[in-house]
C-alpha cells in the first residue's frame, strides 16, 4: 500500500516541477524581440554593423529594410509585425509602402520603442517625427536669400582633438545624464563622439530627457558660412541625444548624429581638446549599447504583482475597513534585467491612501527581495478610498496601481460603553431606581 | 608582415590598372589600412572558447584576413584549423564541393601538410562534380578547390578546360552579369564576380591554351559589368544588385568585393589589357577604404581581400603655428607599407575662398625613418585659417612609372591654427544720445572677470576688444557671442558680435520688449571661438543691473524654461493623517467624587425612612394576596434588573422583548395585588 502511494507522490512532484519549469520558460520579457531597421542606404548596415551586431547579440531579431521599400508595412491584419523600430534613414523624404509619419507615431502610441538618428541632411519627415516626440531639431534657417540646411553643432572648446577635419564639428560630449538605469551602472569614462545636428527639448514636455547635452560653449551653425544672426540653439540648451518615455512606457531615443552609432566612432580612440588623457576607445560603444538596452526595455522595466492589504494580525483581505483600523499593505516589484525578473530595490516607493486627495502618503520599506510593505492606521474619515502606488522614477517605466476599498464609521455598539465621567449619571439613575423599589414597599405596606 | 601579405596582392590589381593610379584625393577621412584594422579583425574573428572559428568558410575568412593583415595567431589555433580542414579533405567522397574548396584554401593559407594521396582523391571528386553540375556555385567551388590544390604544389590538370569554360560562360547574361544556374531567371552581380574568379581558375588549370576568342568575349563582359557600377556623389563607386531581394541580398560591400576579386584574378591570368576607366577603380578603392572600420566579420574579410594601390594622406589636417608643426604627408600603399622612392611637391596654396595664396613650388623633405614627407609651414608665411594645398607626386625611378602613376594633383584641405592675441578689451555703459561714456572698465579676457555695471533702458552697453592673428592681422572668428542671462527667470539673450565692428553696442531701448521688461541682474558671458583659434574661450564677464520700465498689460510673457528632470521624479513628501483628538474628559477622581455625591440622596432617603420607623404591617397576610404582592415586587425588581442588564450588555431589541413579557406579567400581578390592597383599605374605611 505504501509503495504505490509513494510512487504517486513522486509523480505529482515531477508534474509540479514540470509546471514550474514551463512557467519559468514562459516568463518572457516585457517586450518582443522583432525590430525593424529602416535605412536609406543599405551601406549603413555595414558601416554601423557593430551596433547592429550588439543588438543581435542580445537576442533582437533585426529586419533590415530600405526606408522607401514599396512593400514596407508595420502591421498586417491589425497586428503589429514589429516590436521596435530603428530609424537610421535621416534623409528619406517619405517612407515606402503604407508607412508614413502618422503610422510611425501610431506605432509608438501602441507602446513600441524607437531609435531615431538624424544628421544634417535630416528630412522634414524625420524632423516631424522627432517634433512629435518632443524634440525640435535645429531648423534650417534662412540667411538672406539662401537657405542653410547645413547647421551642425560646433564647439570650439570641447571638440575631439582626434578630429582630422579641424572644423570642430566632432564633439567630444561628456555631459551625460546622471542615471544608472539609462546609461548602465558602469560609468562612461571616455567622451562620446558626436557629429551632427543639435536639437532642443520642448520645455513643456516633461517626458523628454536630455541624455547627452552639449557644453556651454557649443552652438549650432553652419561651419562653412559666416554667422549673421544669433544661432537658434546655443550652449547647454542644445541636446545631442535625448530620450522620451511616453506615458504608455514606449521609449524613444533621438540622436542628432547617425555617425554616433557607426563602427568608425565605436572603434576609434578619442582625446578631448585641451585634455592630456587619450582614451583608446570612445565612449560611443558603451553609450549606444547601454542606451539601446534601455530603449528596448532590457533595463528599467518594472512590474508589480501581488498587491495585498489586510488588518494587522490577519492575513485575509477584508472587503471593508473601519476607521482607525491598523492595516498592512504590501506589493512585490520586479525589474526586468534582460534575462529574468530581478527583485527591485529602492527606498522611494510610496503608497497613498487616497480619496479625492491623499489622506496618507507613506514610503514603503523593502526586504530587498522585491517585497515592499508598510502599515498605517486608517484615517477617521469614512468613504471610498483607494490604495494608490504612482511610481514615476527617472528612466524607469511608471507603475500605476490602484485598488479600491471602502471605509466605514463605527457601528452603534462599537463605541465605548462605560465612560468614567458618566458615572454620576449612572449612579443617579440607579440610585433613583433603587429608591423607587424601596419606596414602593414603603408606600404600599406602611401602616 | 603586413607589407609581405599586402604587396603581392596589390601587384595583381596593378596589372589590371595598366593606367596605374595613385589613390590620393579621396574623401577626407580615407586612411590606409592600419593597426585599427588589425585589432578590429582580431576582435571580429574572435575564436570561440574551443579554439575554432565556426564553420569552414568563416575559418578560411579568418585565417586569410589574419594572413593579409599580419595578425599573429598562436600555433594551437593554426593546428586546430589545419586539423579541421584535413578532416574534411580526408572524407572527400562525402563532403560537398563547398567544404572541400574552403578546406583546401585553409590548408593553402596555413601551409598545413596534407598527404598527396588525399589531394588526389579530392581532385578526382571535384572533377566529378565539375562534370555533373550546371550550377555556378558548384563549378566555382570545385574549380577553385582544384586551383588551391595546384597552388600548393600539387600537380592538377583540368582535362576538358574548354568545356568547363563554356559551361560557366553559358550562364552569363548580355549585361555582363551571371545567373546562378541554368534554371534560374534572375541574374546577379555577385554571381558575375564568382564566375569571373572561376573562369580565371579554369584558365590557370587548363593543360592547353584556352581559346583566346572566348577570353576576349569575357573581357567584353567585364566592361559591360562596369557599366552597371553605381556611384555616390563624392566619386565613390560600388557594385550592387539590381534587384534587391532582402533574403539573399548580400549588400554592396560583398557584391563589390566579389566583382573586384573576380576581375583581378581574371586579369591576372588572361593576357592583354582590360579596358576599364581608371576613375572607376579609384572609386572602388575609395569605397572600400571609406567604410572605415568594418563591423561584421564578413565585411572585414571583404574589405581586406580586395585591395587598392596608393594613398597620399595627411596624418593630421590641423597644423598649429604655435607649436611650429611640420606639414607631413604620407604616401603609402593601402596596407600602410612604404611607396617606392618619390618626390612630393607642394605646388599651390589656396585660401578658403579659392583665392590663390601662393603658387611657389616647394619640395617636401623625406624622412626615411618615419616614412613621411615633411615641410616647415613657417616659411610659407600663411596665417591662421582654412587652406587647400595642392600636391604633386613624381616618381624618382623611371621603371616605376609603368606601375605607379604620378598623374594628377592631389588637393588636401587643411586648417592652420594659432594663438589669437586678445587685447584692448573694454566694457562700459554710455548714454544714448550724447554718447558720453560714463564708465569704461578695462577687462582682461584671459581669465574670468566680474565687472558690475548698471544701466537703464535709455543707455547702451559697449564692449570692445581686438583680436589679432600671429601675423598681426585682424582676426574674425566664427563664434563671437555675448550672452545676457537674467538671473531670476533664466531667460537668455544672445548677441552675435559682428567681426568687423571694433566696438559692439547693445542699445537697450530697442530691446525692452525682447527682454520681456524683466529688470534685475543679468549675467554677462562672452564666447569667442574659431576652428583656427587655439585659445577659444568662454568667459564670464560679470553682471549688469538693468532697470527697465514696468511691463504694459499686453507685454509678451517670457518663455517657459525647462525644469530640472530630477525635481519631478523625486519621492513626494510623506503625508500622515491628523486624527480627530478625543473629547476632553474630567479627571477620574472628579467623576468618582460626583458619583459619591449623587449617591448621597439615596443614603439620606434610607436614613429618613429609618427615622420615620417604617414598617410593612400592611403586607397581606393571606397566602394568595401575599404571593401576588411578592410576585408584583419581584416583577418590578426584574424590570429594574433588566435596565441594569440593558446598560451592561443587552441591546434595545432584546430588552424590549423581555420587557414586553415582564410588562404583561406585571400588569396581571400588579392588578391583583393592588386591587386586594384597595379592597382591604376600603373595608377598613367602611369599618
Amino acid at each position: 500500500m505504501a509503495a504505490p502511494r509513494h510512487h504517486h507522490l513522486a509523480l505529482a512532484v515531477a508534474v509540479a516541477l514540470l509546471v514550474v519549469t514551463a512557467a519559468a520558460a514562459d516568463e518572457g520579457g516585457p517586450r518582443g524581440r522583432r525590430v525593424l531597421v529602416l535605412v536609406d542606404d543599405l551601406a549603413v548596415r555595414s558601416s554601423h554593423s557593430a551596433f547592429f551586431a550588439s543588438l543581435q547579440g542580445r537576442g533582437l531579431d533585426l529586419d533590415f529594410r530600405l526606408a522607401d521599400d514599396p512593400k514596407l508595412s508595420l502591421h498586417r491584419y491589425g497586428q503589429y509585425l514589429y516590436d521596435g523600430l530603428v530609424l537610421f534613414a535621416p534623409s528619406t523624404p517619405r517612407f515606402g509602402g503604407s508607412v508614413d509619419q502618422n503610422s510611425i507615431l501610431e506605432f509608438i502610441d501602441a507602446g513600441h520603442d524607437m531609435i531615431l538618428a538624424a544628421d544634417s541632411s535630416a528630412s522634414d519627415l524625420i524632423r516631424g517625427i522627432a517634433t512629435e516626440c518632443g524634440v525640435d531639431f535645429d531648423e534650417s534657417r534662412v540667411y538672406g536669400w539662401c537657405q542653410d540646411p547645413e547647421a551642425m553643432v560646433i564647439d570650439h572648446i570641447n571638440y575631439a582633438a582626434t578630429d582630422a577635419e579641424g572644423d570642430h564639428t566632432l564633439i567630444a560630449g561628456d555631459d551625460l545624464i546622471q542615471s544608472d538605469v539609462i546609461l548602465g551602472s558602469k560609468k562612461i569614462e571616455a567622451p562620446v563622439l558626436f557629429r551632427g545636428i543639435g536639437h532642443a527639448v520642448n520645455p513643456s514636455n516633461s517626458l523628454v530627457l536630455k541624455v547627452l547635452s552639449a557644453s556651454p560653449s557649443a552652438y549650432s551653425a553652419n561651419p562653412k558660412s559666416k554667422l549673421a544672426s544669433p544661432p537658434s540653439l546655443t550652449g547647454s540648451a542644445i541636446s545631442l541625444v535625448s530620450v522620451m518615455q511616453a506615458r504608455n512606457n514606449a521609449r524613444v531615443l533621438i540622436s542628432g548624429s547617425l555617425d554616433l552609432f557607426s563602427n568608425r566612432f565605436l572603434k576609434s580612440g578619442v582625446q578631448k581638446a585641451g585634455s592630456k588623457i587619450r582614451h583608446e576607445k570612445a565612449g560611443n560603444e558603451q553609450f549606444v549599447t547601454e542606451t539601446s538596452k534601455w530603449v528596448f526595455h532590457e533595463r528599467g522595466h518594472l512590474k508589480a504583482v501581488n498587491v495585498k492589504h489586510n488588518k494587522v494580525g490577519e492575513t485575509n483581505e477584508p472587503g471593508m475597513y473601519r476607521i482607525n483600523d491598523d492595516l498592512e499593505y504590501s506589493v512585490e516589484i520586479y525589474e526586468w534585467s534582460g534575462t529574468s525578473w530581478k527583485p527591485y530595490v529602492a527606498d522611494d516607493v510610496q503608497v497613498q491612501f487616497y480619496m479625492m486627495s491623499p489622506y496618507v502618503l507613506k514610503t514603503l520599506s523593502t526586504d530587498k527581495k522585491g517585497v515592499f510593505s508598510t502599515s498605517f492606521k486608517v484615517p477617521d474619515v469614512y468613504g471610498v478610498f483607494q490604495f494608490k502606488v504612482e511610481y514615476q522614477r527617472l528612466g524607469y517605466t511608471g507603475l500605476s496601481l490602484s485598488k479600491q476599498i471602502p471605509v466605514r464609521p463605527y457601528r452603534h455598539n462599537e463605541y465605548e460603553r462605560f465612560i468614567t465621567s458618566a458615572y454620576p449619571y449612572y449612579a443617579a439613575s440607579f440610585s433613583t431606581m433603587g429608591a423607587f423599589f424601596i419606596f414602593s414597599f414603603v408606600y404600599l405596606y406602611h401602616k | 608582415m603586413a607589407a609581405a601579405g599586402g604587396l603581392p596582392a596589390s601587384a595583381t590589381l596593378l596589372l589590371l590598372v595598366i593606367a596605374a593610379v595613385a589613390v590620393a584625393p579621396l574623401a577626407s577621412a580615407v586612411r590606409p589600412v592600419s593597426d585599427a584594422h588589425r585589432s578590429a579583425a582580431a576582435e571580429l574573428f574572435a575564436a570561440s572558447p574551443d579554439g575554432s572559428f565556426g564553420d569552414l568558410e568563416t575559418t578560411y575568412e579568418a585565417v586569410r584576413t589574419f594572413q593579409i593583415l599580419g595578425v599573429e595567431k598562436d600555433k594551437g589555433l593554426i593546428g586546430k584549423a589545419c586539423k579541421f580542414a584535413a578532416e574534411k579533405l580526408a572524407s572527400s567522397s562525402s563532403s560537398p564541393a563547398k567544404d572541400l574548396f574552403h578546406a583546401a584554401r585553409i590548408s593553402g593559407v596555413l601551409k598545413c601538410s596534407v598527404d598527396s594521396g588525399v589531394y588526389d582523391d579530392v581532385a578526382t571528386r571535384l572533377k566529378a562534380v565539375i562534370k555533373d553540375t550546371n550550377s555556378l556555385l558548384e563549378l566555382y567551388y570545385s574549380v577553385g578547390g582544384l586551383l588551391s590544390i595546384k597552388e600548393q604544389g600539387h600537380n592538377v590538370v583540368l582535362p576538358d578546360a574548354d568545356n568547363t569554360f563554356h559551361a560557366i560562360k553559358a550562364l552569363s547574361q548580355s549585361d555582363g552579369r551571371w545567373r546562378y544556374d541554368t534554371n534560374s531567371a534572375e541574374s546577379s552581380t555577385f554571381a558575375a564576380g564568382i564566375a569571373l574568379e572561376a573562369l580565371s581558375a579554369v584558365i590557370s588549370l587548363a593543360d592547353s591554351e584556352v581559346d583566346s576568342s572566348m577570353i576576349a568575349v569575357v573581357k567584353n563582359d567585364i566592361v559591360k559589368l562596369f557599366d552597371t557600377i553605381k556611384s555616390y556623389d563624392d566619386g565613390t563607386f560600388y557594385f550592387d544588385e539590381k534587384h534587391v531581394d532582402a533574403a539573399e541580398y548580400k549588400g554592396p560591400i560583398t557584391t563589390s568585393a566579389s566583382v573586384v576579386r573576380g576581375v583581378t584574378s581574371f586579369a591576372a591570368v588572361a593576357s592583354g589589357k582590360l579596358n576599364i576607366p581608371g576613375e572607376k577603380i579609384l572609386g572602388l578603392a575609395k569605397f572600400f577604404l571609406g567604410i572605415g572600420l568594418p563591423g561584421s566579420a564578413k565585411d572585414c574579410f571583404n574589405q581586406i581581400e580586395v585591395f587598392v594601390p596608393l594613398v597620399l594622406s595627411l596624418p593630421s589636417k590641423v597644423f598649429s603655428l604655435t607649436s611650429k608643426d611640420q606639414l607631413k604627408v604620407e604616401v603609402t600603399t593601402v596596407f600602410g607599407s612604404a611607396a617606392p622612392p618619390l618626390r612630393v611637391n607642394l605646388v599651390q596654396v589656396l585660401g578658403s575662398d579659392s583665392k590663390v595664396i601662393t603658387t611657389e613650388t616647394k619640395e617636401l623633405q623625406f624622412d626615411l625613418d618615419n616614412n613621411v614627407h615633411y615641410l616647415d609651414i613657417a616659411p610659407l608665411k600663411i596665417d591662421v585659417g582654412k587652406y587647400s594645398l595642392v600636391f604633386e607626386i613624381s616618381l624618382q625611378e623611371q621603371e616605376h612609372e609603368t606601375i605607379y602613376a604620378t598623374g594628377g594633383t592631389n588637393t588636401e584641405a587643411i586648417f592652420v591654427t594659432g594663438l589669437i592675441k586678445v587685447d584692448k578689451a573694454e566694457i562700459g555703459i554710455s548714454d544714448n544720445d550724447a554718447g558720453t561714456v560714463e564708465s569704461v572698465q578695462k577687462i582682461d579676457l584671459q581669465k574670468d572677470t566680474s565687472v558690475s555695471l548698471s544701466a537703464n533702458h535709455l543707455q547702451k552697453l559697449r564692449l570692445s576688444f581686438q583680436l589679432s592673428t600671429p601675423l598681426g592681422k585682424t582676426f574674425k572668428p566664427h563664434q563671437v557671442f555675448l550672452k545676457l542671462k537674467h538671473d531670476e527667470s533664466k531667460v537668455e539673450h544672445l548677441f552675435v558680435v559682428p567681426g568687423s565692428a571694433r566696438q559692439f553696442k547693445i542699445d537697450f531701448l530697442g530691446l525692452v520688449e525682447k527682454f520681456y521688461y524683466l529688470s534685475g541682474r543679468y549675467d554677462l558671458e562672452l564666447a569667442v571661438g574659431d576652428a583656427a583659434m587655439e585659445n577659444s574661450f568662454l568667459r564670464a564677464l560679470g553682471h549688469i543691473e538693468l532697470d527697465l520700465p514696468e511691463a504694459p498689460e499686453k507685454a509678451p510673457k517670457p518663455p517657459a524654461q525647462a525644469v530640472d528632470p530630477f525635481s519631478k521624479f523625486g519621492p513626494k513628501k510623506e503625508i500622515s493623517h491628523i486624527f480627530r483628538s478625543p473629547e476632553k474628559r474630567p479627571p477620574k477622581e472628579l467623576s468618582f467624587a460626583f458619583t459619591g455625591l449623587t449617591l448621597l440622596p439615596i443614603v439620606g432617603f434610607l436614613i429618613g425612612l429609618m427615622r420615620l420607623g417604617v414598617n410593612l404591617k400592611n403586607f397581606p397576610s393571606l397566602p394568595a394576596p401575599a404571593a401576588f404582592a411578592s410576585l408584583f415586587h419581584a416583577g418590578i425588581g426584574a424590570v429594574l434588573l433588566l435596565y441594569v442588564l440593558f446598560w451592561i450588555k443587552l441591546d434595545l431589541f432584546t430588552t424590549l422583548k423581555y420587557l414586553s413579557f415582564l410588562g404583561v406579567f406585571l400588569v396581571f400581578v400588579g392588578h391583583r395585588a393592588l386591587s386586594y390592597l384597595s379592597s382591604t383599605s376600603a373595608k377598613q374605611k367602611t369599618a
